[in-house]
């Protein structure tokens, strides 16, 4: 199979030789493709975390910044204070100036407990420059106090207000180190960001493509088998047997392709064992029938020899009762016909015996001829109406018109119709005999139908078969061996026809056979 | 006009007394034979004027006495009647076919064989 010589071959017979159910394999590939899935999803959270803390760290920065301005506004505000009790010449803003501080100094301690290390230094140094920032507004509060108005303008321009740039500045630089780290903090977010996405798509991408080769390979472990199952069993169908599977499975279909395996060997063996019965049994039949047709060709050669004999009892008896000899006394007369009856019948007798017997020896050929229906009806008719009106029997034929020439034995389709006829009126006490004919789509349809006795519904089957006859008392009576039909039937299927009965007990029977128009006749 | 001859060939002596009995009162004139070598040696001599040939006869059979009788010009136009086993048999086709005129089933009725005869050869 290309399969198998293809990359993927040797996969597909490693899934096959791998010694698990057929059950465990699938559910090992659904496995495979569920922990695929699964890891997808633990790298995408692992993302979403990541990103969720930068984002924290900006906000954080943030709030810094915030606070950061917070600090520079207390600060211009304590200026502010400041400048306005030197203004005001009075002390009243100092109160003002100790809030605007306790403000500062609380934002600098959130902010020192949220800085990160780095940053620690330059807020000490913030706390510092307040310190001494505070310790000049004291001096010039004191100063103010005291009317020193020259002395607090003098501090507070040499002293205080270089301190307040220092912390301006200070804080400045804090702000700028926040934004700068804001910003990276920005960039590796966006960073972080693409390379989770592509770290994802790697991994789907991935997913799908393993997902596809395991479903593929288990897959066509599975098929592998199965179609060489089917080759197989298409050879059993075939009648070769013998052949055998060979699957790389270690699973349920490895045992199975055992059993196969098993099953052809002991089909092959009871095959072999069947030929030779069959051709012992043929030797046998051969024997066999050459032996009936020993007997049924002595037969047949007897035919001649038998008749010789009984030509001379028919003829003279009949030229007895034609008076060729002289007047024949009256009481003689009975006798002699009782002669010529018998006779007749040890003729009929012969004759059927001896159709029999060709028949079954396969020697019983037809001469098949054109005929004409209606001559063989009227022939039939001719020979039986004096047995009919003896009977008191209304007896009457049709055949369709138009009927063409027909093709077959004319004189045994003649016989078969006689010993329907015959047996008709044989069985019919009161009433009528019909005969007819017609033509259906290339198929001649003989019917002899009466008014007699009938059959009894389980002797129907039997009646066509040698030897048969329901009721032995009308035969004494009559005549007759119970071979009429099988020849008719014989002689009927020989055309490559059938023959048929629907009969009632007690009101009659409706023979019919039925032959192609044109038939030809050969073995049956 | 000497009296029609009519030759029946025939190895069983009752049937031939049969037709030797139905002849009797007619104006025929009878030879017989009793198988076919004998059958075929009386007609090649008298020339007779119908043949009545039994199909199965010792030393010679009907059918190939019939044959020989064809091929001899001068019996070949002698109207034969052969007597075969049965209607049936095929005995009548391989009769016509031999160069038989016609052809009669055993057993035959007297009275069928005097029509044949008689319309073979009209009684003078
Ligand atoms: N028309 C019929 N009505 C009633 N029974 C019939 C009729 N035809 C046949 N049978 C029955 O079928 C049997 C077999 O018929 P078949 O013609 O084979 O033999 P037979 O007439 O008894 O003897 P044979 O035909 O040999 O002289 C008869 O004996 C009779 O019982
Ligand atoms: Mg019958």
């Amino acid at each position: 199979m290309a399969l198998i010589s293809s990359p993927l071959g040797a996969p597909v017979r490693a899934v096959a030789r791998i010694r698990a159910s057929v059950h465990v394999k699938l559910l090992a590939g659904f496995l495979l493709i569920t922990l695929l899935f699964i890891a997808i999803t633990a790298v995408s959270l692992r993302a979403v975390r990541e990103t969720a803390r930068q984002t924290d760290l900006l906000d954080q920065a943030q709030v810094r910044v915030g606070w950061s301005r917070q600090i520079e506004h207390a600060l211009a505000m304590q200026m502010h204070f400041t400048s306005m009790a030197l203004l005001a010449q009075s002390e009243d803003s100092v109160g003002l100036i100790l809030r605007e501080n306790n403000r500062f100094n609380d934002t600098l301690a959130r902010l020192e407990t949220a800085a990160p290390p780095e940053e620690r230094a330059l807020i000490q140094a913030i706390r510092v420059a307040q310190d001494d920032a505070m310790a000049t507004v004291a001096d010039i509060a004191n100063a103010v106090r005291d009317r020193r108005m020259a002395d607090a303008m003098t501090a507070l321009r040499t002293r205080q207000e270089p301190i307040y740039q220092k912390i301006e500045t200070l804080v400045g630089s804090l702000v700028a180190a926040e934004d700068t780290r804001m910003a990276s903090l920005r960039r590796s977010i966006a960073a972080a960001q693409a390379r989770s996405l592509r770290q994802m798509a790697g991994f789907a991408v991935a997913a799908v493509a393993v997902a596809l080769i395991a479903g593929f390979v288990i897959s066509w472990s599975f098929i592998l088998p199965v179609r060489e199952f089917h080759g197989f069993l298409s050879q059993v169908a075939e009648g070769r047997f013998g052949g055998s599977v060979a699957v790389p499975n270690r699973d349920e279909f490895g045992a199975l392709a055992e059993r196969m395996n098993w099953m052809s060997g002991e089909l092959r063996r009871l095959d072999d064992e069947q030929r030779v019965a069959a051709a012992t049994l043929r030797g046998l039949n051969d024997r066999l029938e050459l032996a009936s047709r020993a007997k049924s060709e002595f037969l047949a050669n007897m035919s001649h020899e038998l008749r010789t004999p009984l030509n001379a009892i028919l003829g003279f008896t009949e030229i007895m009762l034609d008076e060729l000899y002289g007047e024949v006394p009256p009481n003689l007369r009975e006798p002699l016909v009782d002669i010529q009856t018998n006779g007749r019948h040890l003729l009929r007798l012969i004759n059927d015996v001896l159709d029999l017997s060709k028949i079954e020896a396969g020697r019983l050929e037809l001469g098949v001829d054109e005929y004409s229906v209606q001559e063989i009806v009227d022939v039939v008719h001719a020979s039986l109406r004096s047995l009919a009106i003896e009977k008191g029997l209304a007896f009457s034929v049709w055949v369709a018109p138009d009927i063409p020439p027909a093709r077959g034995d004319g004189r045994r389709i003649t016989q078969c119709l006689m010993n329907l006829a015959g047996n008709a009126l044989k069985f019919t006490r009161h009433g009528r005999v019909e005969i007819d004919v017609r033509l259906d789509e290339g198929w001649l349809t003989y019917r002899v139908s009466d008014t007699g006795i009938g059959i009894p519904k389980e002797e129907v089957e039997n009646i066509f078969a040698e030897f048969r006859q329901v009721d032995t008392t009308i035969t004494r009576e009559y005549g007759g061996t119970g071979l009429g039909l099988s020849i008719t039937k014989r002689l009927v299927e020989m055309h490559g026809g059938r023959i048929g009965v629907e009969s009632e007990l007690g009101r009659g029977s409706r023979f019919f056979f039925t032959v192609p128009l044109h038939a030809d006749g050969g073995p049956a | 006009m000497r009296d029609r001859t009519v030759l029946h060939i025939e190895d069983n002596e009752y049937n031939r007394k049969i037709v030797r009995q139905l002849l009797s009162r007619t104006s025929y004139r009878l030879l017989e034979a009793a198988d076919g070598e004998e059958g075929l040696a009386v007609a090649q001599r008298e020339l007779p004027d119908l043949i009545l040939m039994d199909v199965q006869l010792p030393k010679l059979s009907g059918l190939d006495a019939t044959r020989l009788l064809r091929a001899d010009p001068r019996t070949a136009k002698i109207p034969l009647v052969v007597v075969t086993s049965f209607a049936l048999s095929g005995d009548d086709r391989r009769a016509i076919d031999a160069g038989a005129s016609a052809y009669l089933a055993k057993p035959y009725s007297p009275r069928d064989l005097m029509a044949l005869i008689h319309r073979f050869l009209p009684e003078n």
